[in-house]
């Protein structure tokens, strides 16, 4: 992207290639980085400073930190994805966790010194991106160079004699390069010796350095549509369970990270109930209990009191509503339960989702509070339950034989003193374990509780579902942007900017021209400009029917 | 859809088959080095001639020709003359593009034909062996009844059919059979790896997989690792052929008719491997911005950060590094060509390592 | 090797300038706070939002109209009983609805994301004397949302006499909150 190096320059014909060269090049050294020294007025520092900022070693550098600066937010548990990993990471490594806190390792790509690393990179982008649109935009409207005076030592060269004239030879020969769609340029009437004469000079490409600009300047606009989506956009969680409904507003939500700029009142006012949820396993061969399909059935109405709908919602099969839309993330049990008090009344009765602690089994952990009959219980559920040494294990994730194993408490679940609780956390100081636990219950089965303290009911079985709810206004600039960007990429790296002349001299015999074909690429080109240059030559040769090729004549020249 | 055993056992065979063909090539390509016909003896005569060509190379100019000026018969010279102008190995029979208008390219058939016994049997040995992966690759598509790059195996033995495709054209392109141990050797190497250690069994895919954008995101992935693959290899060719040259040219060793002397020079491995590399590098922009599409639609956001998310932009990275380090003069010889090694070690590790070990929402290698 | 010094000098300087702008940046971007602590927001007559009409059933089966209610100033408490906080508040809110209800106040739960069951038994261990409707999705706050900034439970809302949204408390409302909202809200020019 930043500049050819200086090497092209020394090439024979100068001002062929040196105004190839100088097309693109930026100020005087600004790849090789400031080899005259710091200057000594401070708007000099500036300009030296900038001059560094926007050279390929500085781009290059920051590549390589940028890649480097992501290794840890991959490898140490961050803040924004997993949260409970950090937590485990500060219990397991006391002493190095607030240290590696302390210099953003937890929220790497949060961090200040990352977004560093990629701002000095688009301002180092941005700063050889501008100028260069200006030079293309200059060089489109220069036409092409001179031919030099000597073809033959370019890198691509070709010679052949022709019957016509040597006007006549360059005119052919300019008809076939302007079908091809190069720019000519034909000497002019002010042009004297050498540059008088007969010589076309042709020039192609101008898409790759188009596309080179297009494909930077894409990245700046992904790097702007996801500073959007932070800004505007907003992401939130909601467990629910089958047979429920919610309406999509704050408190509802059991997560929500809302972008800066969003306020309550954005979200969109969509309801949505979930009728049933389907999970399919497969029963056998090799994978059997690897899961085959998950559906949720859902009823929603975009606006309160508007027109109910239904949908599957799959995973990678979202919902969407307006703009927002939502995704089925996770799925687990709830089995529902009825507590009594000491005196047989009701005290509680709900589906109690239970969170998987193995994916595989969906053997689950859960918690049940009946804080008015002052019991709690917390236990594990296990879909197919099976007794294996006397430890309750599940064999497959359907609920085809579901059971409950409860440990009891009684006394004071602590959530009358005001301080906000985990549902799924019970807080055990200040009761008292219930003898006789861990109880085994089937579906359908009561434990009576010794001591009248009342008793629990396992009564059913329902499913939830984890819904993602998301909205991002800055999902589809991103995209055309990333498209745009292999656009560019395609034409930067397949377009070649190249140049060929051809001149004609009176040949020694008098009757006819001897043509000589130059041909000059930029040289970090992908190359394949051999096999252009070689048919062109061959086309512009055939034009005039001349002798055969005498390649023979300057071997060993 | 219950998975088609017969085609899983059709699969599995023509997987063996492959991987023992390929080794015989491996061999034959082995052979051409020990007894195959001398090749680039003109290299040691033309040494001076080798360096001012070396810089016409960074411009582009056919070094072939160059070479071939100073060469015997143009009989001899165009079977043997492996890649040297990277992209005109032609040119040495048609007087390359110094002189005269170019005559049309000897055919590749020809020319591999004539460098040969050992050569031609490797060359034919290859070729079985490509025919044979593929029916492996596709049988296993027909099996699973989808896109056969489900899971790590699926998918190193996707990608390895991939490199062997790219180099058969390099092969037929460039001319560039000498490359056949390196490259055949690395695809043996990882196939083997496959068959062995990571072997998943036919079976169909968990939900989250089961989406056409597996066919768009993975296809990509798999297509772009194939052809860094053949990239990466070619840059270790060329740092050594590298190494070789400057200690030639530091008089510390002579040029004669070795191993190292039937490689390509490494102006023209440099030229090659860019090439390739920037082949590879737009599939793998597709690829991630299509896995960023796929976790939309699955997870409900484009970008999260997560581990092989990261790995892959990484690697991206990197490549971009490389392809910047190429326009920089200064960093055009060696230095660039770590670069790209580092960015294919960065894809290697996101591929065995953090798929593997880290978990994240990509954990799909089917490997535990 | 002097001008190799300062050109690191100067390099370190503008990352480091560079490195606060980032930070500058970070910071905007950064997902904004969606906690609530407790506060207290309250319009001024004349300023107040029209509070949202429903219809919902109580929770022990009966409908409640809330327009039947213009007339009096309502307190609209958002709460649930798997809700320490709410649980806490209640006896708060029952002694202020007594002392309020011949002054022309009325009390009305709106019980989230709860079965009836477990509701009315917290309902009847605190003696809690006015209604809950049962609202398990949300409904009722989704709409309020619309009108006020509600973002998390228990929030209570006291409504004036001609229907408007005079002021809120966030979080568990304590007694001088009530009094405060109660009063200003009988200003309704």
């Amino acid at each position: 992207m930043h500049a050819p190096r200086s090497t092209e320059s020394a090439e024979p014909s100068d001002e062929a290639t040196g105004s190839f060269g100088q097309d693109d090049s930026g100020e005087a050294g600004s790849g090789t980085g400031g080899t005259s020294g710091p200057p000594a007025a401070s708007a000099g520092w500036l300009r030296w400073g900038w001059r560094q900022l926007t050279s390929m070693r500085t781009a290059l550098v920051l590549l390589c930190l940028l890649a480097l600066g992501s290794v840890p937010g991959s490898v140490l548990p961050q803040q924004g994805s997993d949260p409970a990993a950090v937590q485990q990471y500060y219990a397991s490594h006391h002493w190095l966790a607030p240290w590696l806190n302390r210099i953003g390792l937890f929220n790497v790509f949060a961090s200040p010194w990352f977004a560093a690393i990629y701002l000095l990179l688009f301002a180092s982008l941005v700063g050889c991106v501008v100028p260069r649109t200006f030079r293309l935009a200059g060089s489109a409207r220069t036409p092409p160079p001179r031919a030099p005076r000597n073809l033959a030592r370019l890198p691509h060269s070709a010679s052949y004699a022709s019957e016509l004239s040597p006007e006549a030879a360059v005119d052919a020969a300019a008809s076939v390069l302007g079908g091809q769609r190069f720019r000519l340029r034909r000497p002019a009437s002010g042009d004297v010796g050498h540059d008088a004469g007969h010589w076309v000079s042709a020039e192609k490409g101008y898409l790759r350095e188009v596309g080179n600009l297009i494909f930077h300047l894409s990245l700046l606009g992904v790097l702007i549509a996801i500073a959007i989506g932070g800004l505007f956009g907003y992401k939130a969680d909601k467990l629910l369970v089958e047979g429920s409904t919610f309406a999509d507003t704050t408190s509802a939500l059991d997560e929500f990270h809302p972008g800066r700029l969003v306020a309550g009142s954005d979200l969109a006012p969509f309801s949505l109930t979930l009728d049933t949820f389907t999970a399919t396993y497969l029963t056998s061969g090799q994978s059997a209990g690897q899961p085959e399909s998950f559906s949720a059935k859902v009823t929603y109405a975009a606006t309160p009191g508007g027109q109910q709908r239904t949908d599957n919602i799959e995973v990678n099969h979202p919902l969407s509503v307006d703009s927002v839309k939502v995704y089925l993330i996770g799925h687990g049990y709830a089995p529902v339960f009825r507590v009594t008090n000491a005196k047989g009344q009701v005290s509680y009765e709900q589906a109690t989702p239970f969170i998987p602690a193995n994916t595989g089994t969906l053997l689950s952990d859960g918690v049940i509070k009946a804080p008015d009959a002052s019991l709690g219980f917390m236990g594990v559920f296990v879909p197919t339950a099976v007794m294996t040494n006397g430890t309750l294990e599940s064999l497959f994730p359907a609920a085809d034989n579901p059971a409950v194993s409860l440990i009891g408490y009684s006394g004071d679940l602590g959530m009358n003193s005001g301080v906000p609780q985990s549902v799924y956390q019970l807080d055990t100081t200040g009761m008292t374990k219930i003898s006789g636990s861990p109880h085994l219950m089937y579906q359908g089965q009561t434990w009576k509780l010794p001591g009248s303290r009342g008793s629990i009911t396992y009564v059913g079985t329902k499913q939830w579902v984890s819904l993602a709810v998301t909205y991002d206004p800055g999902q589809i600039p991103a995209l055309v942007c990333g498209l745009l960007a292999i656009a560019g990429l395609l034409l930067s790296f397949f377009v070649r900017r190249r140049r060929m002349f051809v001149r004609a001299v009176p040949a020694a015999s008098g009757a006819g021209s001897v043509v000589t074909v130059g041909g000059l690429t930029r040289s970090d080109a992908s190359g394949g400009f051999e096999d252009e240059f070689a048919s062109l030559s061959a086309e512009l040769a055939g034009q005039d029917r001349p002798a055969p090729p005498n390649n023979q004549s300057e071997t060993g020249a | 859809m219950a998975v088609n055993l017969g085609m899983a056992h059709v699969s599995s065979d023509f997987m063996i088959v492959a991987l023992l063909v390929y080794s015989l090539a491996v061999l034959a390509f082995a052979g051409d080095y020990a007894f195959g016909r001398p090749r680039r003896a003109t290299a040691s005569a033309a040494a001076p001639e080798a360096e001012r060509s070396t810089e016409l190379a960074a411009v582009g100019a056919a070094v072939g020709a160059a070479v071939a000026a100073g060469s015997a018969s143009a009989a001899e010279v165009p079977a043997g003359q492996a890649v040297t102008g990277g992209g005109s190995a032609d040119g040495a029979a048609a007087g390359g593009t110094a002189q005269g208008v170019p005559s049309p390219r000897l055919g590749a058939f020809r020319s591999i034909w004539a460098a040969g016994p050992w050569v031609r049997g490797a060359v034919t040995l290859s070729t079985v062996g490509m025919l044979a992966h593929l029916v492996a690759v596709v049988s296993r598509g027909a099996a699973v009844h989808r896109a056969p790059w489900g899971n790590m195996y699926e998918f190193i033995t996707a990608l390895t059919c991939v490199a062997a495709i790219f180099f058969g054209y390099i092969v037929v392109r460039y001319r560039a059979w000498a490359l056949g141990v390196f490259v055949m050797g690395a695809v043996v190497l990882a196939l083997g790896l496959a068959e062995t250690i990571i072997y998943t069994p036919a079976g169909p895919l968990v939900p989250a997989l089961q989406s056409y954008w597996l066919s768009i995101h993975v296809t990509a992935m798999t297509l772009a690792t194939g052809i860094f693959f053949v990239a990466a290899v070619l840059g270790l060719l060329y740092l050594v052929a590298e190494r070789y040259r400057a200690r030639i040219a530091a008089g510390k060793a002579q040029a004669g008719n070795g191993l190292l002397d039937r490689i390509p020079s490494a102006a023209a491995l440099d030229k090659l491997t860019y090439r390739t590399a920037i082949f590879g590098f737009p599939i793998w922009t597709f690829g991630v911005i299509a896995g960023a599409i796929w976790a939309d639609q699955a997870w409900g956001r484009y970008w999260g950060w997560d581990p092989v998310e990261t790995w892959a932009f990484i690697t991206w990275v990197i490549y971009a590094a490389y392809l910047h380090a190429r326009a920089t003069a200064g960093w055009r010889g060696a230095r660039a060509h770590y670069i790209q090694l580092l960015g294919f070690a960065s894809l290697i590790t996101n591929m065995l390592v953090v798929q593997v070990f880290i978990t994240g929402m990509h954990s799909y290698a089917g490997v535990n | 090797m002097f001008r190799a010094r300062r050109r690191t000098v100067i390099t370190a300087a503008t990352v480091a300038a560079v490195l606060l702008a980032g930070a500058l940046a970070v910071t905007l971007l950064t997902q904004g706070n969606g906690n609530a602590s407790d506060s207290m927001i309250e319009y001024p007559a004349g300023h107040r939002p029209l509070a949202p009409d429903f219809t919902a059933t109580s929770l022990t089966g009966t409908p409640i109209k809330f327009a039947s209610y213009r007339g009096k100033t309502v307190v609209l408490n958002f709460w649930g009983s798997w809700c320490p906080p709410c649980r806490d508040e209640a006896p708060t809110l029952e002694a202020v609805a007594q002392q309020y209800a011949p002054k022309g106040v009325a009390f009305l739960g709106d019980d989230v994301a709860d079965t009836p069951v477990n509701a009315l038994v917290f309902d009847r261990g605190a003696s809690i004397s006015y209604p809950s409707v049962n609202d398990p999705g949300y409904a009722i706050v989704q709409d309020f949302s619309q009108v006020a900034p509600i973002s998390d439970t228990p929030t209570t809302v006291v409504i004036d006499r001609t229907g408007h949204v005079a002021g809120m408390v966030l979080g568990a409302a304590t007694y001088a909150d009530l009094t405060t909202l109660l009063r200003d809200a009988a200003v309704t020019r």
